[in-house]
């Protein structure tokens, strides 16, 4: 077929084109700024990362040019010190995650034959934080005072004693500021994944990207959390004077260490999975062939994502920790090289048992193979500890990380970039400014970074702004020089490609690269709907097996093909088996993502300016507001214009207990729980490891008020249990009044928490020990705070008929919130208080 | 729950290397707070406490993860749904990696003294 959009339609199908277009579509001018689509907040996902990219790129030309020539004064140190920071930061937080998140936000739910993400909202809201906190770092570059401490901002140099000015602060804060919007899509993409795919869509069914996607979604769920917290701790010793890193204080700058690199490490691989997720989807179709070993493929994704975590320490070898531990963390590191090993092969043997195309897509899949099996050779290299201890800081890691980053990620996303350009615009890019671009790409960044191995090994540190001539350096940096501004030129003409060829560029054809999968059977440009009825599939090549789909999705012979109620609907279905469970309604546009984040920003940006006050007042206006937003949910008129359903439609999300947003608060509680555990893990590495740390001989926390607020926490959560297990039995008498309770209950634990630190007299700027108490406890009150708000809350739209024995998924989602309190809060109390009494403050 | 304890449930794609990571996690602290509490003589060399415990730990963890791999290859041939055999295999190359993983990464205690 040459294009769906050719085929004639009945006037009913074509009214059922125009209701979706009404009920779905995006509004232009200023409501523009409503918009929740996952195609349209995917697409300024991946453009404002595309800006960034430039930014970064710009900011690594400067660094060439200052190090074109020995003693070069083209840049104070000063600045250097910013420029190669912010290089670093923007291309790492900027740049790759959020643009691939950006894909895996717009790709997905077209993957997976579904119409939006589980959380549309939350899209925008993710979308609006990264702009902002991109927004934000950015402009400390313009105003000069930009961070200078290196994208990993080790203690003590990054701390207010060696580094007094703001820049840190603007890090700290900012990045803090884009992880939301990291965290936030990682939650919905695994639920998306595992909870809206079409009808039929098994696990084991899934396409590989979705598989990649999950994995990489569930890593940032889990590695994120550690930075923030780091991130917290650091900017409130920075801004309060807590001595978390200082050794006089009680504290340890080797937990920062730590506390990034627990991050750190599995972002290259969070960066390196959708890459990898790119080329496992595009070489099959350029071989015409299925994927050798799509099992293989999904073990080594999952035994990825997982070793990915017990490698930070390879990062910090240098750092005195004892040579056992250290070879532990050197043959971990070295295990990593399995599952990639596995991926290589298996893309081998399907270009290999295929018949490849050459196109333009695989030219860049080549360049990836090349790039990245020698930056992985490299990296096994810097798993040895001898060898790492000998080229550790200097340019060898340099080159090592770029070939790992941008051979793993970079030239993966040009392929995908240039793959699922006809998909987003309909229309070819051009072969021969493709090929150009590739070429002085893949030829400069060799000539930059093959060069810079050597620069390493004759010893030249990373970091450094210039060097004597007298080093023999000379040469090397100059070539590398010349290669990135060869690389540059390539960019230059990439972006003339893209450019032209929404203008210039050949109509592409329904499937121009005879895909296999569902974003293929879709109209292009996607319409904001993705699919006017949503098919079973239960193949893992739906196009190939059944290429007449798109034809049939397009003239509405699928499911949830009405649009008379006005809801924005899409499956939810098993997550094993894909077997439809319910039809999960998704909310349409809103301000209140928009209105959220700007008021997030300006607690960022209060606390920027230490203007403490506005940062309260603004906290208080960001919780507000996000409250009022979770309010429009569930059976509220406001969202749910009508609720009937088509007899043989499976029931409304909020008419069960197993919707998605049990999913997603679980996913959460992932994210929420790396976060308490990393804390955790803080508070016993400074007592065991902190050579100054002072714990007093008897714990200052009041046992009696903590054990009350513990009772008060215990008993609102079986209330709770009690309240979801009526709702199982469809009895909703007294409903409302328990709820009350319940959030009376939780507003007694946290009058009993603010009782227990009023009383305790911490002093959290005079040592460590009292600093992180502070912290654990005020991180204990917020749970207690938010568990009472939501369960007042809710007892409140019992009232109003929101929540009821028929809509009763809402106190489902609550009493998951209570359990994980509990959890943390009981798991706390030994830690913070039984252990300290039990072993005694000399311990 | 009794479910979840089937090697046919997709859970056990990732149980073995939470097995993995729960013992890379134990050995990493259980060295830390060792050497910070009790260190050893550097004389002893490798013929400590820790390295012993290490090495059971080590030992017992290699031992389960395998014994999971023949389960699941077991649960494999058995299962009658396609989808249920589609994850026993593929759980059980996840426990074999898994066990090859641990014994690798705790093989240092035999050549290696524990705090220096």
């Amino acid at each position: 077929m040459s294009d769906i959009k050719d085929a004639t339609l009945t006037p009913e199908v074509r009214r059922l084109h125009k209701g979706m277009d009404e009920v779905w579509g995006n509004p232009t001018g200023l409501r523009a700024l409503t918009v929740v689509n996952h195609t349209t907040v995917g697409l300024r996902f991946m453009v404002t990362g595309a800006i960034f990219f430039l930014i970064g790129g710009l900011l690594a030309m400067l660094i060439r040019t200052q190090l074109a020539f020995p003693d070069n004064d083209f840049m104070s140190h000063e600045i250097y010190n910013q420029v190669f920071t912010m290089h670093g930061t923007v291309m790492m937080f900027l740049f790759a995650i959020p643009i691939l998140e950006g894909l895996a936000i717009y790709m997905i739910p077209k993957m997976i034959g579904a119409r939006d993400l589980v959380c549309p909202r939350l899209t925008a809201f993710g979308y609006y934080c990264y702009l902002f906190g991109g927004i934000i770092l950015a402009s400390s570059l313009i105003l000069e005072i930009a961070p200078a401490s290196g994208w990993f901002m080790y203690t003590p140099l990054s701390s207010g004693e060696y580094s007094p000015g703001p820049g840190s602060d603007f890090w700290l804060l900012g990045i803090t500021f884009v992880e939301i919007s990291a965290l936030s899509a990682g939650v919905e993409l695994v639920v998306s994944i595992l909870r809206t795919r079409t009808q039929g869509m098994a696990l084991h069914k899934m396409p590989l990207f979705a598989w990649y996607i999950l994995a990489m979604a569930l890593m940032i769920v889990v590695g994120f959390p550690p930075l923030i917290l780091g991130s917290i701790l650091l900017e409130l010793e920075r801004a309060a004077g807590m001595p978390f890193f200082e050794v006089a204080g009680g504290g340890d700058p080797v937990l920062w260490a730590h506390l990034f690199w627990l991050f750190g490490h599995p972002e290259v691989y969070i960066i390196f999975l959708p890459g990898a997720g790119i080329v496992s989807t595009l070489i099959p179709v350029f071989a015409g062939r299925p994927i050798v070993g799509y099992g293989w493929v999904v073990a080594a994704i999952i035994i990825m994502g997982f070793v990915s975590f017990g490698l930070w320490v390879h990062h910090m070898f240098t750092l005195g920790i004892p040579q056992l531990a250290l070879a532990f963390f050197s043959a971990a590191s070295m295990l990593v090289a399995i599952p990639t090993g596995i991926q290589i092969f298996v893309w081998l043997s399907t270009l290999w048992l295929g018949r490849p195309r050459m196109t333009l897509p695989m030219l860049w899949i080549v360049g990836f193979l090349i790039i990245f099996v020698l930056g992985g050779l490299t990296g096994v290299m810097l798993a040895l500890v001898p060898f790492n201890w000998q080229v550790h800081d200097t340019h060898f890691v340099v080159a090592h990380m770029h070939y790992v980053l941008v051979g793993g990620m970079l030239f993966p996303l040009m392929a995908g970039l240039y793959y699922w350009l006809p998909q987003v615009s309909g229309r070819m890019p051009s072969e021969r400014l493709g090929k150009w671009s590739f070429w002085l790409i893949f030829l400069g960044f060799n000539v930059t970074f093959l060069v810079m191995h050597w620069t390493g090994l004759l010893g030249m540190r990373r970091r450094v702004f210039t060097y004597d001539t007298a080093m023999g350096w000379d040469i090397y940096n100059l070539i590398s020089s010349v290669g990135g501004f060869m690389m540059s030129a390539g960019v230059a003409l990439l972006i003339l490609d893209i450019v032209l060829h929404f203008r210039f560029g050949k109509k592409a054809p329904q499937n121009p690269w005879g895909a296999d999968t569902l974003e293929w059977a879709m109209p292009k440009p996607p319409t904001a709907y993705n699919f006017v009825s949503l098919p079973a599939v239960e193949t893992r090549h739906p196009l190939w097996e059944k290429p007449e789909l798109s034809r049939t999705i397009y003239e509405g012979e699928h499911g949830l093909n009405t649009i008379d109620h006005g809801r924005r609907e899409t499956w939810g279905s098993d997550a094993l088996t894909g077997k439809l469970r319910e039809t999960v309604h998704l909310p349409s546009n809103s301000w209140w993502p928009l209105f959220s984040s700007l008021a997030l920003a300006v607690v960022c940006v209060s606390l920027l300016v230490r203007v403490y006050w506005v940062a309260a007042v603004a906290v208080l206006v960001g919780v507000v507001l996000l409250l009022r937003w979770s309010w429009e949910n569930g059976a509220h008129p406001g969202k749910a214009p009508e609720a009937s359903m088509a007899p043989t439609d499976p029931p409304l999300h909020y008419h069960t207990m197993n919707g998605p947003g049990v999913w997603c608060i679980s996913v959460s509680h992932l994210a929420n729980g790396s976060l308490y555990l990393s804390l955790l893990f803080g508070w016993f590495y400074l007592w065991v490891v902190a050579p100054e740390w002072q714990m007093p001989e008897t714990s200052p926390l009041s046992m009696p008020l903590l054990v009350a607020a513990g009772a008060a926490l215990t008993l609102g959560t079986l209330l709770l249990a009690k309240v979801v297990r009526r709702l199982r039995r469809r009895e909703g008498s007294g409903l409302g009044l328990m709820m009350h309770l319940a959030g009376g209950l939780g507003t007694l634990q946290t009058l009993l928490i603010v009782a227990v630190m009023w009383l305790a007299g911490l002093a959290p700027t005079e040592t460590a020990h009292d600093a992180t108490l502070f912290v654990a406890l005020c991180y204990v009150l917020i749970l207690a705070g938010l568990g009472a708000v939501l369960c007042i809350l809710q007892g409140l739209r019992v009232g109003y008929g929101y929540v009821s024995v028929e809509a009763p998924l809402e106190p489902v989602v609550v009493l998951r919130l209570w359990y994980y309190s509990l959890v943390v809060y009981w798991s706390l109390f030994v830690a913070i208080w039984v252990l300290p009494t039990v072993l005694g403050g000399g311990a | 729950m009794r479910r979840l304890l089937k090697l046919t449930h997709p859970i056990h794609l990732v149980s073995g290397l939470t097995i993995w990571g729960i013992w890379f996690v134990a050995i990493y602290a259980g060295l830390s707070v060792a050497c910070s509490v009790a260190p050893p003589e550097p004389e002893s060399d490798m013929f400590t406490g820790i390295n012993l415990g290490v090495g059971v730990a080590t030992l017992v963890t290699t031992a389960l993860l395998l014994w999971l791999t023949w389960a699941s290859v077991v649960a494999a041939r058995r299962a009658e749904v396609r989808r249920e055999c589609y994850f026993a295999y593929t759980s059980a190359g996840v426990f074999l990696f898994s066990a090859g993983g641990t014994l690798f990464v705790g093989y240092p205690i035999v050549f290696l003294p524990p705090c220096l």
